[in-house]
């Protein structure tokens, strides 16, 4: 009989343990989740600089306001054009369907699609905060030692994420995850007819706001590789976002810092 | 050739990406050793641009002579461009937008009084008394409407017009003088609503036909000839993101509404309509010339039409495509009954070119044209806009675009070529071919202006 509860409890604990050790697919993607995106209202600034050929090009700084949708989970963001001149006080709003480009020279706010999301020098779709676990079905396709963008080899679950909600940007992700740490190392995002878009390397990871977290992506276009983007984050911090800022009519209202 | 240039490196660059062992050796090591980005400097209240923009023109005769002839065929302007925001307190803004420009022209003398030009388009306080609540008091451009290519809800886009490059509908909007007005906007979760009143200032001032006169005046004849009330509100339905509108002017009464919702992934559908009694395009013109002593005060009408207030709708109807090479379509169809119909086009042919026509029933045929374009409305009832815009177009930086205005009666179209390339973060190059197109008794086709074009260099501070 004592030796029976002994099994029973070993067995409990293995299992437990086995449970510990093999996440599910969906777990591992919203645990990366947590680790690229705070759990609060935030902002930061984006600095996008283009490299042609290795040699920097274009720069676009950026303003994003972030905010999770509690019902949803759904990231609501605010972007705001700092830099260049030309575009300085542009701005996007993105807010799952609803999406809306303000020019203060026209003075008007015009709908976009999610295909416009991915236009202009800085692709919305790459500096708006999304949470990958609710846009995209996840399934785990094995575990591999993979080089980061520094060279250093890191243990990652490969997953496969395709596309399960019409927020999604990509059609499919290839995407890569620290088993130790849930960091994102890598992902390849494809289009609707399958072809390799872009491939994104996660790094410098620091402190800010309360987790170590990447603030560097390098962006690499997989039609033309001599095209690199690296997408610095700076400035965290936690900012009240009222609701009410997420619509067109109050994009003219958004002051400069 | 350029396209069969750029699919052949593009195969190459995939068959490399596809030979390469690891995709981190595609990281250049400038990238690798780049050190972080400096934190960016605090944006600057004020956006600064200098234009300049030689515009020169074809010219032909017109088959209804235009009293007085057109003589201008080349035009340069060199303008600052000033638009800023700064905060006065906590809770209290000022906005400034001013262009100020020097004009040469082929029809005047260079540095004749003419040649100064200032177009004050905005300059307003902005109060926000309480969280999401605003009150503002000044010039104020303000702008409704969801369409590209005619917006029957943007109420106070008359007699706003100033001097473009472009002359794509979407650059039109971006110069344009503002109202002398009054404003509060309040916004909540999901809905804001605002009410506008600008005050009649003036009395209805004499159209200056072609573009507006040189000259430091602020233009408030202009824009605040009469008092206004505009009330709007907007809200989330069925992610239809409506817009009502209540206008009223002179005692008159128009409703207006705006409607957009994506469909899938590449296509957004509008839709924007305003209706209101009021006389028809031709009686309206008319009246306004007699009005302010163009037209002499007791000439009888050179068109049959209905002189008094009749519903009118003014409706566009249009969607966006964009493809996944940054290609964006438009197409809209326009629709303004108070213009003027396949008829009233035949009878102002028949008129204009009678040999019995005077000089005063030409006139009066010009004025009509004149006063639409003034009013910012379209001449014609049944109008087509397309437009197509290619952003990094071949090589990156290089924006290609182009647009055509269709009069649905006659055929005959505006259309414009155009490409903006940008040299550098500060430098701009544009270009652009424009055209009139039609047989010599269509709308297009009838004006002295056949073909234009403009080179237009920007830079910004």
């Amino acid at each position: 009989m004592r030796f029976a509860t002994r099994f029973f409890v070993l067995s409990l604990v293995l299992i437990s343990c086995g449970a510990q050790a093999a996440p599910t697919a969906q777990e591992i993607v919203a645990a990366s989740d947590k680790v690229r995106n705070p759990g609060q209202p935030f902002r930061l600034t984006s600095t996008l600089q283009e490299y042609v050929g290795g040699q920097p090009r274009d720069r676009v700084v950026l303003t994003v306001y972030a905010k999770e949708d509690a019902a949803t989970r759904q990231f609501k963001n605010l972007v705001r054009y700092v830099d260049p001149p030309r575009d300085r006080g542009k701005m996007v709003l993105l807010d799952g369907t609803r999406m809306w480009f303000y020019d203060p020279a026209s003075k008007v706010s015009i709908r976009i699609s999610a295909q416009q999301r991915l236009m202009g020098q800085a692709s919305n779709g790459d500096v708006m905060t999304v949470n990958l676990a609710r846009d995209y079905r996840a399934t785990l396709s094995g575990e591999e030692t993979l080089k980061d963008a520094d060279r250093n080899e890191r243990a990652c679950w490969r997953l496969e994420l395709a596309a399960a909600t019409d927020d999604a940007v990509y059609s499919r992700i290839e995407y890569w995850v620290e088993r130790s740490s849930y960091r994102p190392v890598k992902g390849k995002y494809y289009s609707d007819s399958g072809r390799l878009l872009k491939i994104a390397y996660f790094r410098a990871f620091r402190d800010e706001l309360g987790a170590a977290r990447p603030t560097e992506s390098i962006i690499i276009d997989a039609v033309d590789p001599n095209q690199v983007t690296t997408i610095n984050s700076s400035g965290y911090r936690f900012e009240t976002i009222p609701e009410a800022w997420f619509q067109r009519e109050f994009l003219p209202r958004l002051k400069a810092e | 050739m350029m396209r069969a240039a750029g699919a052949l490196a593009a195969a190459l660059a995939c068959a490399a990406l596809a030979a390469r062992a690891d995709d981190v050796d595609l990281i250049p090591q400038a990238v690798r050793q780049a050190a972080p980005a400096a934190p960016a400097a605090r944006e600057r209240a004020a956006k600064l641009n200098l234009e300049d923009a030689l515009t020169v023109w074809s010219l032909r005769e017109p088959a209804v002579p235009v009293p007085g002839g057109t003589s201008l065929d080349a035009r340069n302007r060199t303008s600052v461009d000033l638009r800023g925001r700064w905060r006065l307190g906590e809770r209290l803004e000022m906005s400034v937008s001013d262009r100020a420009s020097a004009i040469e022209e082929n029809d005047f003398a260079f540095l004749s009084s003419r040649a100064w030009r200032n177009d004050w388009r905005e300059g307003y306080f902005t109060w926000e008394p309480a969280p999401r609540a605003w009150l503002e008091a000044g010039r104020i451009n303000l702008r409704n409407g969801v369409a590209l290519g005619f917006n029957p809800t943007d109420f106070f886009k008359t007699r706003t017009l100033v001097d473009q490059s472009s002359q794509d509908p979407s650059a039109l909007r971006e110069n344009r003088l503002g109202t002398f007005m009054l404003r509060g906007q309040r916004i909540w979760d999901g809905g804001s609503a605002s009410l506008a009143w600008a005050p009649r200032l003036y009395s209805p001032t004499p159209l200056e036909i072609g573009l507006p006169a040189a000259g430091l005046r602020a233009g408030l004849d202009r824009t605040n000839g009469a008092a206004r009330l505009l009330v709007s509100t907007s809200f989330e339905l069925a992610d239809l993101a409506p817009q009502l509108l209540l206008y009223r002017e002179n005692g008159a009464t128009r409703l207006g509404l705006n409607l957009s919702r994506t469909v899938g992934k590449s296509v957004v559908l509008y839709g924007e309509w305003a209706g209101g009694r009021y006389p028809k395009l031709i009686t309206r013109a008319l009246a306004y010339g007699r009005e302010t002593g163009t037209l002499p005060p007791a000439a009888p009408p050179v068109l049959p039409t209905e002189a008094g207030d009749a519903f009118q709708n003014d409706l566009a109807l249009g969607l966006s495509w964009t493809g996944t090479a940054k290609l964006t379509v438009n197409a809209e169809y326009l629709y303004h009954q108070a213009g003027m119909t396949r008829e009233d086009w035949r009878r102002w042919f028949s008129t204009g070119s009678a040999k019995a026509s005077s000089l005063p029933v030409t006139g009066a045929l010009w004025y009509i044209r004149a006063f639409a374009a003034d009013q910012q409305e379209p001449a014609t009832r049944e109008q087509l806009f397309l437009r197509a815009a290619w952003s990094d177009a071949f090589v990156p930086h290089l924006d290609l675009s182009g647009f055509a205005l269709v009069n649905l009666y006659d055929r005959s179209r505006l259309v414009q070529l155009g490409a903006t390339y940008d040299f550098s973060d500060r430098w701009r190059l544009g270009a652009y071919l424009g055209a009139n197109l039609g047989r010599a008794d269509s709308e297009r086709g009838s004006l002295p202006q056949a073909h234009s074009a403009v080179l237009q260099a920007l830079y910004y501070f």
